[in-house]
């Protein structure tokens, strides 16, 4: 068995999962990356996209994020996520009709408007949904 | 004295009222265990937000501070409820609220008035001060992400383009059913924090940068207090209202139990009555 670490997954609304990982693969603002044991200390963003737990057992876990914090200290990892879903309950259609609302809201938006910003993450966290499927990287 | 009738219509109406207050303090409880429920569900979230923001911002306290220029103005965030029969429960929140907008006002901040809350927001409609932004009929759930993140956003927006200079927000801390005491919080600009957390930054590997990652801890950060304080609030309103309808069920039992006395006094008092006439007649015959 590989060596594992301990994982948190915290929502405002409660603990989603606390336990012993060998993997974690998320999803940063420079683009994916992956946690392994033994990892420094670090501390990044997340953008909204689906995080992937590798458990000890050879299985996976995955949610869906639509962004927060993580964090790694003293071997631990912490991800802090605003909202988080199992890919199974997510409506791809009406994730879909939000992509596109929020390709024109965004459109419409200059670059300099101060939720810009936020206008591009909802942009993403509904494409994210949208393409669940996709971005699924456990074998199933 | 009340007549028979008068009184036995009295009774029947405290009867429902009784029945009503009865049901809404259960249902306030259930309410209340929900709502506790969900505000310890949030304590790990803040806790470890908490120190992963702590660290972080320490290492870059100039960035914390509102934009120059920026108009010497309070935004302030209200949390009240929706709906009555709580107690005291708005009206200490407003109470509150008015206070703190006195003392801002003496500093020479013009405050911006945010109601979260039906009754917050009437209750300064009626007072003729103005508001800002409302956000009312919060149903069925006060503490909701979505809400939370609604507010901070709009907060952040005005704290980061300089109409305001300082954000906060009042709302009861729950310390239990019975005792809910309402608190101003202020959020932003971040106080750094204590300088024997600051060393502990310095040991992390930051991705992109330090500079670039604040304002996302900031954004939660703020819609992490947020979301705390509409926690709270739900919780102190339903274990406020919860102490109201259970005194107001009481007031129900002791008035029945008073006005039951004076029905029968007055019932016994038109026995006594008729009984006299009886005799009173019967006398008058036999003369």
């Amino acid at each position: 068995m590989a060596e594992t670490f301990n994982f948190r997954l915290i929502t405002p609304t409660g603990v989603l999962f606390d336990g012993a990982v060998e993997q974690v693969t998320a999803v940063g603002p420079l683009g994916e990356f992956g946690v392994l044991p033994m990892h420094t200390n670090f501390i990044t963003s997340l953008a909204p996209g689906v995080i992937t737990l590798r458990l000890g057992d050879a299985s996976f876990n995955e949610f869906l994020l639509a962004g927060g914090l993580a964090e790694v200290k003293d071997g631990v990892m912490t991800a802090l996520a605003v909202e988080a879903e199992a890919p199974g309950a997510v409506d791809r259609a009406r994730a879909a009709v939000e992509a596109t609302t929020a390709e024109h809201r965004l459109a419409a938006m200059s670059m300099f408007d101060p939720e810009y910003e936020e206008a591009e993450q909802a942009l993403r966290l509904a494409r994210a949904r949208a393409q669940i499927e996709q971005l699924r990287r456990a074998p199933r | 004295m009340a007549t028979l009738k008068a009184i036995r219509r009295r009774i029947a109406s405290v009867k429902t009222t009784q029945q009503t207050t009865r049901a809404m303090k259960l249902v306030a409880a259930s309410r209340l265990r929900r709502a506790q429920e969900a505000l310890l569900n949030a304590r790990p979230y803040h806790e470890a937000l908490k120190r992963v923001s702590d660290s972080l911002l320490a290492s870059a306290p100039a960035a914390l501070g509102a934009p120059e220029g920026a108009r010497r103005a309070l935004m302030l965030v209200v949390v009240t409820s929706d709906r009555g029969l709580c107690g005291g429960y708005n009206a200490n929140l407003t109470r509150l609220a008015e206070e703190t907008m006195r003392k801002a006002r003496a500093d020479g901040l013009e405050v911006k008035l945010f109601a979260i809350g039906r009754k917050g927001a009437e209750h300064f409609k009626r007072a003729k001060t103005p508001l800002d932004g409302e956000r009312i009929n919060n149903l069925p759930r006060l503490a909701t992400v979505g809400l939370a993140r609604d507010v901070a956003s709009r907060m952040l927006h005005d704290f980061r383009t300089g109409a305001v200079a300082e954000a906060g927000v009042i709302y009861a801390a729950f310390h239990s059913a019975l005792s809910q005491r309402p608190t101003y919080e202020k959020l932003l600009p971040v106080a750094p924090p204590p300088a024997d957390s600051a060393a502990r930054g310095a040991d992390y590997l930051v991705e992109p940068s330090a500079a670039e990652l604040i304002p996302a801890v900031l954004r939660s950060y703020v819609e992490a207090a947020i979301f705390h304080a509409l926690l709270e609030g739900e919780a102190s309103e339903h274990g406020a209202r919860m102490t109201a309808m259970d005194s107001a069920t009481n007031n129900a039992v002791d008035m029945i139990a008073r006005l039951t006395l004076e029905m029968n006094r007055a019932r016994q008092a038109q026995i006594t009555r008729e009984l006299m006439d009886i005799v009173g007649g019967a006398e008058a015959l036999r003369g």
